[in-house]
């Protein structure tokens, strides 16, 4: 039969892969193609995705392999795409984006079932990968539910019943994965896991958004419509007023005309400025979420230094390694305090008053105007800054027209229009153009503060910029100027305004906050359980810090209890005996015949049966002929049958060795 | 089945009968083109001692089976078209006053004969339905006090139009257990279909039909499915297909054990259409689906012959 659909001059496969188990693998690749697709771009997964639909169609139309030479122009194709692309064979997209291309490729060549279990280990291999990528709740579940099709792939491959279908492919697997739960999740927690990973993925920074080193009208704006998380709060006591909610990141010392930037000032290894602390601390734990960079975010202003970490003369705290992993660290921070009172040092005071020559003529003026007006009262001039931008017909707007040369003077006087950056970068330029030490600090602001959990979650749409002018007597103090705007146009902006009110672009995003207490769970307690938490796990025992060997031993113990659990359960359910050795022998016929791919259906009739297996195995059939008359006899049409024919069978089952023979 | 494995064992001594059965089948073949298994069970149930029941849209051959049925066994042959006003009387016959003799005379009515075509028996009352059903079971009727015997043998092929409803009386679950088989008939295939437009006119050729089988014939071939071998495991195996069929959550009422009857009767005639003097878990489960599909009573709105062959696969054989 096989033979009428090959075309002359191809080679018939022997264990050739049936119509369901292809469409299974095909699922299965599919699905490993989704999951990598949010990480490869959409044009590669759909060309990908497009060749499988190819390969399916061609398949069922002409069940035989690709061309070879097809295979090995997409084999040549695929790895110089993906270099074309990513300029690399190597690092974490560009290897995701050559295995799926080579998954596919498999699959064009996959015609026995040797091939389709070979192509589903790979699957299965490529899919766990897409876990470097995205290690949420919500994407891991999907990546398990994904184990599905590669289960039922599997099960599809070994020989079944007649009638056997997708739901008879699917249960197997389906149970498989929910009685594997507990046994990973033992694993997960009893398994000792090292300190360091054997192995990293080499990452690629630069691709993630966050907040930079470098502040450039426009660079916010990105972030400020970014709604994925950027840190969790927990507060020892209650949460800070909503005023208060200032988390510096970084200082930017240096204006170049353009951008702010760190500047030398923030580099120097200075001491922490001295800071006279008037009200309570307020003690929290951050958990900080990859950023890639060095930056830890504190509420202003942070009084010590988390471990790991290292604390710069402004008060902004650096750790020593990239942030590379979810980052948990315990800060005591003063919100009513005095930032260097006592007078700047030189080379500080002169970083904080340092201009670009030859930018922003008109800007400069009207500081050298208040200057003169307000003669020694510097506080008198930031209330002239502040009034300007309340009262001289400012709106707060995320999407800001373009800015010339003279950027400063451009917003200030003509375009009247920005964000917090736009802001605090003029009112720093216009104090420190009227000589008053001033800088701009990055960081977040406001935040959704979860009452259920008790936590303050932080998006990246919190981010915000704002300045901070030291003042003789006072200090450093922080100034936003972006508060002080009154119009805010929501035009084009999706709703979103920098810190007061973050990101209420999506309607979702209220549940989403709410929401948020799962996925902080599932960060905190099952990506962040680490070798320390799981040397606590036994601590409710009264075991301090559990040993690798503990946990081994813990292991052997209930991996033991559960197979005595399962064995006492399977040895007391009812077995099914053969009622006589007639039933035996022929259980015994059909335990030899299904090792040969023949399975006997549920409810296949004995005569249907022994038809079947002497039209599949030609060879054996008048042997088949044979013991199947023999059979039936004995069993339906005797009432009761002689025990030495019943002997006789039993001896010619048991000498009967059938064969397959591959052509 | 077309390969047999299972051993020609049937008694040979006077295969007279069962010779001339095949070709009474051959005949009924040859004007019902491609409908062999339908006849086939139509054979096994007026050999099992059974009623038949035809249900499937108009022309697709229902009274032609009845017909050449009727023409190929050489028995007796009467049809009722059922209709909203005919009386039990119309069907069992009346008394009427002879002036001659000074007393009632019987004048039968078409229910003596050997074989009743009973069209379209969803038309007529409930009461005509059941003077019928009665005569049916007990093989006699009763009228003005007196019992009047059928002749033998009494085969009931009765047919009706399962779509168009309006104006009928749905046989009630109750009735429709009198029946021993329900088959369909279905359309024909491409082939068959074909050599029925070009072949000739269907009721010119019943009507040239000759009686293939010899007076008595069907008594003995009916004596000899009696004495067809059903062993131990196979009455197990008919047992576990009543018992799922009471247990199985889809199914409201399941099996009787007047069905469970039938269906050992009609397995054991398919046995020995099959040339077998014993019983095959695949005679029970070939004639399953015509024995229990109308019988079973769904839960839920499900098909009936979708359920019994569901029921079949589920329970296993040995």
């Amino acid at each position: 039969m096989k033979r009428q659909h090959a075309p002359p001059g191809t080679r018939v496969i022997a264990s050739t892969l049936g119509a369901l188990p292809f469409n299974l693998l095909c699922l299965t690749v599919l699905c490993v193609l989704a999951a990598h697709a949010p990480h490869l771009p959409a044009w590669y997964t759909a060309m990908l995705a497009a060749i499988l639909a190819a390969r399916w169609w061609q398949r069922r139309h002409h069940p035989r392999r690709v061309q070879a030479w097809l295979r090995i122009v997409m084999l040549v194709a695929v790895p110089l795409v993906v270099v074309a692309v990513y300029g690399s064979p190597f690092g974490r997209e560009a290897g995701a984006a050559i295995v799926c291309g080579l998954l596919v490729v498999k699959v064009l060549e996959s015609e026995s079932t040797r091939d389709a279990r070979m192509t589903v280990g790979f699957a299965c291999f490529i899919l766990m990968s897409a876990l470097l990528f995205d290690q949420s709740l919500g994407f891991t579940v999907v990546v398990g539910l994904m184990l599905l099709p590669v289960l039922a792939t599997l099960r599809a491959l070994e020989p079944g019943p007649p009638g056997f279908g997708w739901r008879a492919a699917l249960q197997p697997g389906s149970v498989l994965l929910a009685a594997s739960l507990p046994a990973a999740l033992l694993g997960f927690l009893l398994i000792p896991r090292l300190a360091t990973p054997l192995w990293g993925a080499p990452d690629n920074g630069a691709a993630r958004t966050g907040i930079s080193d470098r502040m450039a009208p426009g660079d916010i704006q990105s972030l400020l419509t970014d709604n994925a998380v950027a840190m969790r709060i927990g507060f020892d006591g209650a949460p800070p007023p909503a005023d208060q909610r200032y988390f510096r990141g970084m200082l930017l010392w240096e204006f170049n005309g353009r951008a702010w930037l760190p500047g030398i000032a923030a580099r120097r290894p200075w001491p922490p400025a001295p800071v006279d602390v008037r009200g309570p601390l307020i003690r929290y734990d951050v958990t900080l979420l990859a950023s890639h960079q060095h930056w830890m975010f504190a509420l202003d202003v942070p009084i010590d230094t988390p471990e790991g970490a290292r604390m710069g003369a402004d008060h902004t705290l650096y750790s020593t390694r990239p942030i590379n992993q979810t980052l948990r660290y315990r800060v005591d921070s003063a919100t009513d305090y005095r930032l260097d009172p006592e007078g700047l040092a030189a080379g500080i005071r002169a970083a904080a008053l340092e201009l670009p020559d030859g930018f922003d003529p008109r800007a400069r003026a009207l500081a050298a105007r208040w200057r003169a007006q307000a003669g020694g009262s510097d506080v008198a001039i930031v209330r002239d800054a502040l009034n300007l931008f309340h009262d001289g017909g400012f709106a707060y707007n995320l999407d800001a027209p373009p800015l010339g040369r003279d950027s400063i003077d451009d917003f200030l006087f003509d375009t009247k229009t920005g964000f917090c950056e736009h802001y605090a970068s003029a009112f720093t330029f216009l104090m420190r153009a009227a000589g008053i030490p001033a800088r701009v600090v990055v960081g977040y602001q406001g935040g959704y503060w979860n009452d259920f959990a008790h936590y303050l979650l932080i998006r990246q749409a919190n981010a915000h910029a704002w300045s901070e002018v030291w003042l003789a007597g006072r200090g450093w103090v922080r100034v936003d100027p972006t508060a002080s705007v009154s119009k805010v146009e929501l035009a084009n902006t999706g709703g979103a305004t920098d810190g007061f009110d973050a990101g209420g672009s999506d309607w979702w995003l209220p549940w989403q906050n709410r929401l948020d207490i799962v996925n902080r769970w599932w960060g905190q307690s099952v990506v962040g359980f680490d070798d320390i938490k799981q040397s606590r796990l036994f601590h409710p025992f009264g075991i301090e810090h559990a040993t690798a060997q503990m946990l081994g031993i813990a292991l052997a113990i209930v991996v033991f209890l559960a197979l005595g659990l399962g064995a006492l359960l399977a040895s007391l359910r009812p077995r099914t005996r053969p009622r006589d050795a007639l039933a035996a022998a022929q259980t015994r016929l059909q335990r030899k015949l299904a090792r040969l791919g023949i399975v006997r259906g549920n409810a296949e009739g004995p005569h249907d049966f022994y038809l079947r297996s002497a039209d599949e195995l030609p060879e054996s059939a008048s042997t088949l002929r044979e013991l199947s008359t023999e059979y039936l006899v004995l069993r339906y049409a005797t009432l009761e049958p002689p025990p030495e024919r019943i002997r006789g069978f039993v001896q010619r089952v048991r000498n009967f060795h059938p064969r397959r023979v591959v052509k | 089945m077309d390969q047999n494995f299972a051993g020609a064992t049937a008694a040979s001594v006077d295969s007279l009968p069962r010779q001339r059965l095949d070709a009474a089948m051959a005949q009924v073949n040859e004007v019902l083109v491609g409908k062999n298994r339908a006849i086939r069970t139509a054979f096994a149930c007026l050999l099992a001692g059974g009623h038949l029941l035809v249900e499937d849209v108009p022309g697709v051959g229902k009274t032609t089976l009845a017909h050449a049925l009727a023409a190929t066994l050489g028995l007796s042959f009467r049809r009722i078209q059922f209709t909203s006003d005919l009386l039990p009387s119309d069907i069992v016959g009346v008394s009427v006053f002879d002036r001659d003799s000074g007393a009632f005379r019987f004048q039968p009515g078409p229910i003596f004969a050997q074989l009743l075509l009973a069209d379209e028996i969803n038309r007529a009352t409930p009461k005509t339905q059941s003077a019928l059903l009665e005569a049916m079971a007990e093989g006699q009727v009763t009228v003005d006090g007196a019992s009047r015997a059928l002749p033998q043998p009494f085969f009931v092929v009765a047919t009706q139009n399962p779509l168009d409803m309006a104006g009928t009386y749905p046989l009630p679950d109750s009735q429709l257990d009198r029946f021993m088989l329900r088959i369909a008939l279905d359309y024909p295939d491409a082939e068959a279909e074909r050599r029925l437009l070009t072949g000739e006119n269907r009721s010119a050729m019943v009507g040239r039909l000759s009686p293939r089988l010899a007076d008595g014939d069907i008594l003995t071939l009916r004596q000899r499915v009696h004495a067809v071998t059903a062993s131990p495991v196979l009455l197990d195996y008919v047992q576990a297909l009543l018992a799922a069929s009471r247990k199985h959550h889809d199914i409201r009422t399941g099996l009787s054990p007047r069905a469970g009857l039938a269906l050992l009767a009609a397995a054991r005639a398919w046995a020995l259409l099959g040339d077998r003097d014993y019983v095959l878990p695949e005679d029970v489960q070939a004639m399953f689906v015509a024995v229990a599909g109308h019988r079973l009573i769904p839960a839920r709105n499900a098909g009936r012959d979708a359920l019994a062959q569901a029921l079949l696969d589920s329970v296993a054989v040995e």
